[in-house]
C-alpha cells in the first residue's frame, strides 16, 4: 500500500513537475520574447532609418522597398509605450518622408 | 473755452489717433546670449516648476541640430515636442543625454527629471526650470564667445567658420540614439533668384546645410517642392518662420544679415 503511494507521488511530481516548471519559466520567457521583438523593430528601424543619407543614390525600386519597409515598421511603433511611442514615431515620419520625397523627385526629372 | 477745447480735442486725436493706425509692437532685437533661447513651458508651471530656459548656443556648440532635431526627436517648433518629465527619466528627449552618465567634454552631464523631492533635487530642477529665476549656468556666453570668430547678428558669432576653425565640434553622433550612417554625399550648390532688382541673387549651399542637418531634417517637412524652380520663396514668409525661416529667424543666422544669403556677385 505503501509502496503505492510513493510511486503515485513520483508519477504525480513527474508529470507535474515539468508542467510547474514551465508555468514559472513563462513569465521569464514572456519577458525574453518581449525583449527580441523589441530588438528585432529596433535593429529594422535603425537599418531602414540609417540609410537616409543615400537616399539619392537608390533606385525606385529600393525607394519604394524602403518605404514599404516604413510602414510595415508603424504598427509595431504604434504599440511602444507613449515615449518611446513620440520619438520613433517622429523619427520614421522623417525618414519616410525623405524617401517619399526622393522618390517624387526622381519621377519629377524622368517627366 | 473754444480754444481750449479746440486744444483739448487736438491733443486727444494726436494721443489715440495714431494707435490705430500703428500694426504692430515692434519686437526687441535679442542680446547675442539671448538668440536661439526656447522657453519651454508645456507642463512646468502646471507642476508648480519654473519655465524650462533651453539655450541653443551652447547646445549647439556640442552636437549638430540632426542629432537632436532628427535622432533625439525634439520638433523644430517651440513647444511642439511636447515633452513630458516621464519622458525625459526614461532617457527620452532632454534625458537623452541628461541622464547623469553620458560624458561631454570630460563632464558627466546632469540628469533631467526625477521623482524626487528633496532640496537638493528641487536645486537641479532648477538648472532647467531657471525661467524668471537667478541661476547660475556652468556655462557663461561671454567666456564661451571670447574665442570664437565674430558676426554682427544672432548669437554674434559665426559658427560655421568656428567649426572649420575646429574651435567648436559638434558631434554629429549620438551613442545609444543616433543609427550608423554612412557620410554623405555632397549635393551640389545651386543659386536661387532674388525678386527684387540689384539684390545679388542667392547661393543656396548644399553642402553648408547637409553637413549639420542631414536631408531627412529639411525634406519634406520644410522644404516641401521636389522639382526646383517651382516653389516660390517670399521674403514674407520667411520672416513669418517659413522655409529658411524656420531656422534663420530662430536660431541660425537672422534675415538682417541679407548678405550672407544673397552672395552671388553681380
Amino acid at each position: 500500500m505503501f509502496k503505492r503511494k510513493i510511486v503515485g507521488a513520483v508519477l504525480l511530481l513527474g508529470l507535474v513537475g515539468p508542467c510547474a516548471a514551465q508555468a514559472a519559466d513563462e513569465p521569464r520567457r514572456s519577458a525574453a520574447q518581449a525583449d527580441a521583438e523589441q530588438k528585432s523593430w529596433e535593429k529594422e528601424f535603425d537599418e531602414v532609418c540609417s540609410k537616409t543619407q543615400d537616399a539619392m543614390t537608390f533606385s525606385e525600386e529600393e525607394l519604394k522597398d524602403l518605404i514599404r519597409r516604413c510602414d510595415a515598421l508603424l504598427p509595431q511603433i504604434e504599440k511602444l509605450d507613449e515615449s518611446q511611442r513620440k520619438v520613433h514615431l517622429g523619427r520614421l515620419r522623417k525618414c519616410r518622408g525623405l524617401y517619399a520625397y526622393v522618390l517624387d523627385a526622381k519621377g519629377n526629372e524622368k517627366k | 473755452m473754444s480754444k481750449k477745447m479746440l486744444f483739448a480735442m487736438a491733443a486727444l486725436l494726436v494721443l489715440f489717433g495714431q494707435a490705430p493706425s500703428q500694426t504692430g509692437v515692434k519686437k526687441r532685437r535679442p542680446l547675442p546670449y539671448e538668440y536661439g533661447r526656447v522657453i519651454i513651458n508645456n507642463y512646468s508651471e502646471k507642476a508648480e516648476l519654473a519655465p524650462v530656459v533651453f539655450e541653443h548656443w551652447v547646445h549647439r556648440s556640442k552636437y549638430t541640430c540632426r542629432v537632436c532635431h532628427v535622432d533625439v526627436g525634439f520638433a523644430m517648433k517651440a513647444g511642439a515636442t511636447d515633452i513630458t518629465a516621464a519622458d525625459n527619466s526614461r532617457g527620452y528627449y532632454c534625458g537623452a543625454c541628461h541622464n547623469g552618465k553620458t560624458v561631454v567634454e570630460g563632464r558627466i552631464v546632469f540628469q533631467a527629471c526625477s521623482k524626487k523631492g528633496t532640496s537638493e533635487e528641487s536645486k537641479r530642477c532648477q538648472r532647467c526650470h531657471s525661467y524668471g529665476l537667478k541661476v547660475a549656468s556652468d556655462y557663461d556666453f561671454f567666456h564661451f564667445s571670447e574665442p570664437l570668430p565674430k558676426e554682427r547678428f544672432g548669437n554674434g558669432l559665426d559658427w560655421e567658420k568656428a567649426e572649420e576653425l575646429g574651435l567648436i565640434k559638434p558631434a554629429s553622433f549620438l551613442e545609444g540614439v543616433s543609427g550608423k550612417k554612412s557620410s554623405l554625399a555632397l549635393q551640389k550648390d545651386f543659386a536661387l533668384n532674388a525678386k527684387v532688382e540689384g539684390m545679388p541673387d542667392i547661393i543656396f549651399s548644399h553642402k553648408k546645410h547637409t553637413v549639420w542637418n542631414g536631408c531627412e531634417l529639411c525634406h519634406p517637412e520644410i522644404f516641401v517642392g521636389v522639382k526646383k524652380g517651382n516653389t516660390r520663396y517670399s521674403m514674407v514668409d520667411i520672416s513669418e518662420g517659413k522655409s529658411c525661416g524656420v531656422c534663420h529667424t530662430t536660431v541660425a543666422f537672422p534675415l538682417t544679415d541679407c548678405q550672407r544669403c544673397h552672395s552671388k556677385p553681380v
